[in-house]
């Protein structure tokens, strides 16, 4: 072979060789097919009340039809506007519901009700619910999403896979799921056994919580601007003593252990795990980088983060009505008894814990 | 030389399993995400600082952005620190100021040192909020992410706080992509691995947040600090008080649409990365101080994060001269191994960072531009060796640094 051409040869190959990676590269950097930039939430970052305001103007232009077959006490159907079918009911017999029931395994449709809405027990409803009027659940039974304009009852062993949304009170009865986010404007309570990751209102009763509302003391709210006040660090494991108070705020490298009676007019951070005697009061934040045990009849102005397990006896409460907070954990078991106003969010496993 | 060599190789095998590490925890580990559930609170007064200098282009989006982010409306203290801008900076900010009384505070600064350290010092005299948000004019804040910037400063041991950067104009030519593919790697699996692992996340000095009271405490900003945020971090962790990242508290920016300006703002941070690395490095890691050892190991590396490249360069030029010495052992074979080893793994180890990154993030195609980043780490390489340099000349001859501003490339409102 002519050596120029065995060298032109040998640069082709290896010309070729460098190339053929880069087909994929330069297909993509001429053609842009994924050159967007990143979805970044700017408007609806983590707002809880998001997906039911979003299906509220989504049923908006069925509303004069829901109003017509309340008026007529008759029953209305439709398409929304991307081609999802509808029933709205202007009236809610067992019957009707029965048959809406029946219909769901077959073919799935929204549900508006512009009067009370009673579902009969082990149902299943896989499309949005919107409830005009009040919606009481019988047990057993799996929902997809609620919007309640009134209030929301669910009855035992019930199921919710995505959200719920009520402007009166929410009450989940025992055993139940919810899967997603539940919120209301009013009140949410959870009976035992109940399962829960985001919940979101004023004032959520874990089990009977009323118990618990005047044998605390309120926390004086000790806000960050506060913080100016005294830093008090220390490495290693502490000990607050019962009935003691520390003025100022608390940050322990290692496991605290605040006992019980005593009185923090600050905020608190352990590396480690914290835990809470009975009755203690923490008037800022209270924060773990691993595990957290809130004991009997405390009171915490928060927020309240733990970075692994979290598990609030009986009678505590976290935030206040005037202040509302969060409480949140990647686990958590809220005993009966325990009041949390604001957000109490398991981000994988909450419980509520049936009183021994 | 073959001594050195292998000093070298074992430096940069360590930043390799660093790499893989981060790289790893990110794609299997337990992810800290702790304070972005926080969306309940007695929210905090905070006094938002947005750093800007000949910024006509980019500030009234800033602002505009500013004004409408859920946050109490009376606990939020805009100030714009206008750094001698001789553009229309001023009109627009004053503009705004008519706009949004009470809501906004224009600082305006017409003499003074250069660098945006300096503009923030003096502008701290109007600052008395416990927290301190800061982003540069070319940021566009989402509705929800000074809430989430806040958030961590609940707890009482963060001192500062970071969020992720974005790019926004991702899409204009190759060098836009290439950033879009570095910011990713940087942000979703480098500083999220560095929190999750109870490391030493990075503030950035924008999109960013800092405690007062952790700032006075320090002796508050460095203005002789050529990137402040570097200089933040470190004196934060030397005492006792964490710089937390917040992966899902996103903004976006517009990053350098031409090399020129891309390699300005990487020698500027070269620079200042390397100044920190002088000042802090020592004391970080043998020193008496708060933090704990995996922070002193990891802030060391951090810090010699951009001593690497001339490291390499040199590591290459000791590797050819110890092959054609023909003294290495094994007839230079050792060499030659050591050469290609540490610049493939290396490579590999941050083109395995980027790729996790980009999966991550959900996307999919441009993954495809990933051989395109040799191009990108070699102008890095010599970019940044170039700064170390002329850092080591201008010690040497005395001459002061010259504070560059990054170029917009915004069109102006």
């Amino acid at each position: 072979m002519n050596p120029y051409v065995a060298v032109a040869a040998l640069f082709l190959m290896v010309g070729v060789m460098l190339l053929l990676p880069l087909i994929p590269s330069l297909v993509e950097l001429r053609g842009k097919s994924d050159a967007l930039p990143l979805s970044v939430v700017q408007q609806n970052a983590g707002e809880i009340r998001h997906f039911a305001n979003s299906f509220r103007d989504y049923i908006k232009g069925i509303e004069p039809t829901l109003q017509r077959c309340v008026a007529d006490g008759t029953t209305g159907t439709g398409t929304l506007a991307n081609g999802e079918e509808y029933v709205a009911l202007g009236r809610a017999d067992e019957a009707l519901l029965r048959a809406l029931e029946q219909r769901d395994a077959l073919h799935p449709v929204v549900i508006t009700a512009g009067v009370d809405l009673a579902v009969p027990g082990e149902s299943t409803l896989s499309k949005e619910i919107y409830a005009g009027c009040l919606f009481t659940g019988g047990s057993k039974n799996k929902y997809r999403a609620i919007l309640g304009e009134n209030s929301v009852h669910l009855g035992a062993s019930s199921h919710v896979t995505r959200w719920v949304h009520a402007l009166g009170e929410f009450t989940a009865e025992r055993e139940c799921q919810l899967y997603g986010r539940i919120s209301s404007d009013s009140l949410i309570r959870l009976g035992a056994d109940c399962v829960f990751l985001r919940l979101n209102a004023p004032r959520i009763e874990i089990g009977d919580a009323t118990v618990n509302q005047d044998t605390t003391s309120s926390p004086v709210p000790a806000s960050v601007n506060s913080a100016h006040a005294q830093r008090f660090f220390h490495e290693g494991d502490f000990e607050v003593q019962a009935g003691e108070t520390i003025r100022g705020n608390l940050v322990v490298r290692g496991n605290l252990h605040i006992r019980s009676g005593a009185r923090i007019c600050g905020s608190v951070k352990s590396t480690k795990d914290l835990v809470l005697g009975d009755e203690v009061c923490v008037e800022g934040s209270l924060i773990s980088a691993q595990e957290m045990l809130i004991g009997a009849n405390c009171a915490i102005h928060g927020p309240v983060v733990a970075e692994r397990e979290l598990a609030i006896a009986a009678g505590s409460r976290v935030g206040s009505l005037q202040h509302p907070t969060t409480v949140s954990a990647p686990w958590i078991k809220a005993e009966e008894g325990s009041l949390v106003f604001g957000t109490l969010w398991a981000r994988e496993h909450g419980e509520v814990v049936a009183n021994q | 030389m073959i001594y050195a060599l292998y000093i070298i190789v074992f430096v940069i095998c360590v930043y390799t399993g660093r790499h893989y590490w981060f790289t790893l925890n990110r794609l299997f580990g337990f992810q800290r995400h702790p304070y972005i559930d926080i969306d309940t609170a007695d929210w905090p007064p905070v006094t938002v600082l947005v750093a800007a200098h000949n910024e006509e282009k980019v500030i009234a989006n800033i602002l505009d952005a500013l004004m409408t982010v859920k946050y109490p409306e009376d606990r939020i203290l805009v100030i714009p620190v206008n750094d001698r801008s001789t553009d229309r900076t001023r009109e627009i900010i004053d503009k705004f100021v008519q706009d949004f009384p009470g809501r906004i505070q224009a600082f305006h600064r017409v003499i003074g040192k250069g660098g945006k350290a300096a503009a923030l010092k003096d502008a701290m005299e109007l600052v008395n909020t416990e927290v301190i948000l800061i982003f540069d004019a070319d940021y566009i804040p989402g509705a929800g992410l000074i809430k989430q910037l806040v958030a961590p400063f609940f707890d009482l041991e963060v001192g500062g706080v970071m969020g992720r950067v974005v790019p926004l104009n991702t899409g204009t030519n190759l060098l836009t992509r290439l950033l879009d593919l570095e910011r990713s790697g940087g942000y979703q699996v480098d500083q999220q691995a560095r929190m999750n692992l109870g490391l030493v996340p990075q503030h950035g000095g924008t999109v960013a947040g800092v405690r007062l009271s952790a700032l006075r405490e320090i002796g508050g900003w460095n203005d002789n600090s050529l990137t402040e945020d570097t200089d933040l971090t470190y004196r934060l962790l030397l005492n006792g008080w964490k710089t937390v990242y917040q992966n899902r508290s996103e903004c976006y920016e517009e990053v350098p649409e031409i090399w020129p300006v891309r390699i300005k703002q990487i020698m500027r941070w070269a620079k200042g990365h390397n100044q920190a690395m002088v000042t802090y490095g020592f004391q970080l890691l043998l020193g008496k101080n708060h933090a704990t050892l995996r922070e002193r190991i990891d802030g060391t590396l951090l810090l010699g994060v951009y001593a690497m490249a001339p490291l390499t360069l040199l590591g290459w030029a000791l590797a050819l001269g110890v092959f054609y010495q023909g003294v290495a052992p094994l007839h230079g074979v050792i060499a030659l191994l050591s050469l290609t080893a540490y610049a493939a793994l290396g490579n590999l180890a941050a083109f395995f960072e980027i790729a996790a990154a980009v999966r991550l993030d959900g996307t999919r195609k441009r993954i495809s531009l990933l051989p395109f980043l040799i191009l990108g780490f070699a102008v890095s390489i010599f970019s940044v060796s170039r700064a170390a340099f002329s850092q080591v000349r201008d010690l040497l001859t005395g001459a002061e640094f010259h504070w560059d501003k990054t170029e917009r490339f915004r069109k102006a409102l």
